[in-house]
């Protein structure tokens, strides 16, 4: 047996790989403001002073957190379709893409809820209290007080999730997406395997490079929010 | 819904438990006590080394499972194959079955993980508490398992949960190197008859079953490790 491996073609391949960057960071960018937006509203729910409200919200999170993302894209791309025909609904030339952003909106949006619901929490309730005894309504003393320390709390899980978020985007490729890793196994394809261990390489160097320029940004943005800002959690 | 074909596959989806069990305590035991040598390594800040593992960790954590595995599986029989021949044995790789590429790729998975959490829990302990120990003449290992590790353990338990059962979900990426685990068995049955919404309906049952039964060891563990948490944390 012999192995041959060509370690000098793998910046050639970062390159190639690249191109599949603007669908991945296309997919990233709606998923996460799809996950936020369901994100918000079980956490109102898991808020709630109603008892059903709150289970089925806290029942959905812990359901998300137990599914493994791999199988949820089954479930949506190869289950859903087959549940729908029965209806009388054809979704199955739908684009794979909208398979993907709609497992990783759901996966993630458990997440997202989980953050929000910590960080909501995390505001001392003399913040609100104060807010209302200078006369604000329960949304202003949300949108001007609460808010923006809980969002300060949030911003080191938030880059987090977005970096979680960002490296399931890989199991694109898993339905036939093109993303980065779809691309780098369309290439490893085109050569018949000979170069297989080389794109996965060169896709790794990918995506550590773009988690570690996220993993900086989020650090940069809690340190721009926060400063001057007074901790105030309780 | 077929249910003949549920009758038929559940119990070989559920034969196929062992091996994803096996993957997750595996990779769980070795890759946690690795993860526990690191983060003593990157905390004594040894030269080279400290660097040398801070850019493993931060490679394994910016790097989808997926693209871990993948490389584990190309890159593990070749270097198998050239050891085994330096040291004179002829291993047959092909005898080597693909869960030992997946457990190692999720071993290192684990290891770089689990090192953060532990760095993360050892700085919490009071820097006092290592101070005491010397002062009534404790040597350094004795220190170490005697007051740091019980604190540290207590407070890295809760983190350690959530990547136990993350660990979980992720082995049903072994999929894609070969590995007949629970997400294997269910889409090889449900290829022959298109039966993929049962398939996965089962699968997801099995691993929220699956998810449930940990989180609530984990609670319980952490519930058993609270006496070591009186208030030391500084």
């Amino acid at each position: 047996m012999n192995y041959t491996y060509d370690f000098a073609s793998i910046p050639g391949l970062i390159i190639k790989i690249f191109q599949a960057f603007p669908l991945t960071m296309g997919i990233l960018l709606i998923s996460l403001v799809i996950s936020l937006a369901i994100g918000a509203l079980v956490t109102v729910g898991a808020l709630s002073k109603n008892h059903i409200v709150q289970a089925i919200s806290k029942g959905y999170i812990s359901f998300m957190r137990g599914i493994p993302t791999l199988v949820l894209i089954f479930l949506l791309y190869l289950g859903l379709p087959q549940v729908l025909k029965d209806f009388g609904i054809d979704i199955g030339g739908w684009n794979k893409a909208i398979f993907i952003i709609a497992t990783l909106s759901l996966n993630t949006s458990a997440n997202m809820a989980e953050m929000m619901r910590a960080s909501y929490l995390a505001v001392d309730k003399g913040q609100r209290e104060a807010a209302y005894s200078v006369g604000m309504k329960p949304f202003t003393a949300f949108r001007r007080i609460i808010f923006p320390q809980a969002f300060g709390i949030a911003i080191p899980t938030l880059g987090n999730n977005i970096i979680l978020l960002f490296k399931e985007t890989s199991l694109g490729f898993t339905i036939g997406v093109i993303d980065i890793l779809g691309k780098a196994r369309a290439i490893s394809a085109a050569s018949f395997g000979a170069n297989k261990l080389e794109v996965y390489i060169a896709s790794a160097v990918i995506y550590w490079i773009i988690c570690v320029v996220l993993e900086q940004g989020s650090k940069y943005v809690e340190k721009m929010y926060t400063r001057g800002r007074k901790k105030a959690t309780s | 819904m077929d249910f003949g074909f549920i009758l038929e596959a559940f119990p070989q989806i559920l034969a196929a438990i062992p091996i994803t069990l096996l993957m997750v305590f595996a990779s769980a035991i070795i890759g946690w006590i690795l993860g526990l040598i690191i983060a003593l390594v990157r905390k004594g800040k040894a030269p080279v080394i400290s660097q040398i593992l801070a850019v493993f960790v931060s490679f394994m954590r910016s790097v989808p499972s997926v693209i871990v595995l993948y490389i584990a599986y190309y890159v593990m029989p070749a270097v198998i194959f050239s050891y085994g021949q330096n040291i004179g044995w002829n291993v047959d790789i092909n005898l080597i079955p693909p869960v030992v590429y997946a457990i190692f790729a999720l071993t290192l998975g684990q290891a770089a993980y689990s090192s953060e959490v532990f760095r993360a829990a050892i700085s919490a302990v009071d820097e006092g508490q290592m101070e005491a120990a010397y002062s009534i003449g404790m040597t350094k290992t004795q220190a170490l398992f005697r007051i740091i590790f019980p604190q540290a353990f207590a407070t890295a338990m809760p983190n350690l949960g959530g990547l136990f059962v993350g660990l979980v979900k992720e082995t049903s990426l072994a999929y894609y190197v070969g590995v007949y685990e629970i997400t294997a068995i269910a889409n090889l049955l449900s290829i022959p008859k298109l039966n993929f919404i049962e398939a996965y309906v089962m699968t997801t049952i099995i691993y929220e079953v699956l998810s449930f039964i940990f989180n609530k060891i984990f609670r319980a563990g952490e519930n058993r490790l609270k006496r070591f948490r009186a208030n030391a944390t500084a």
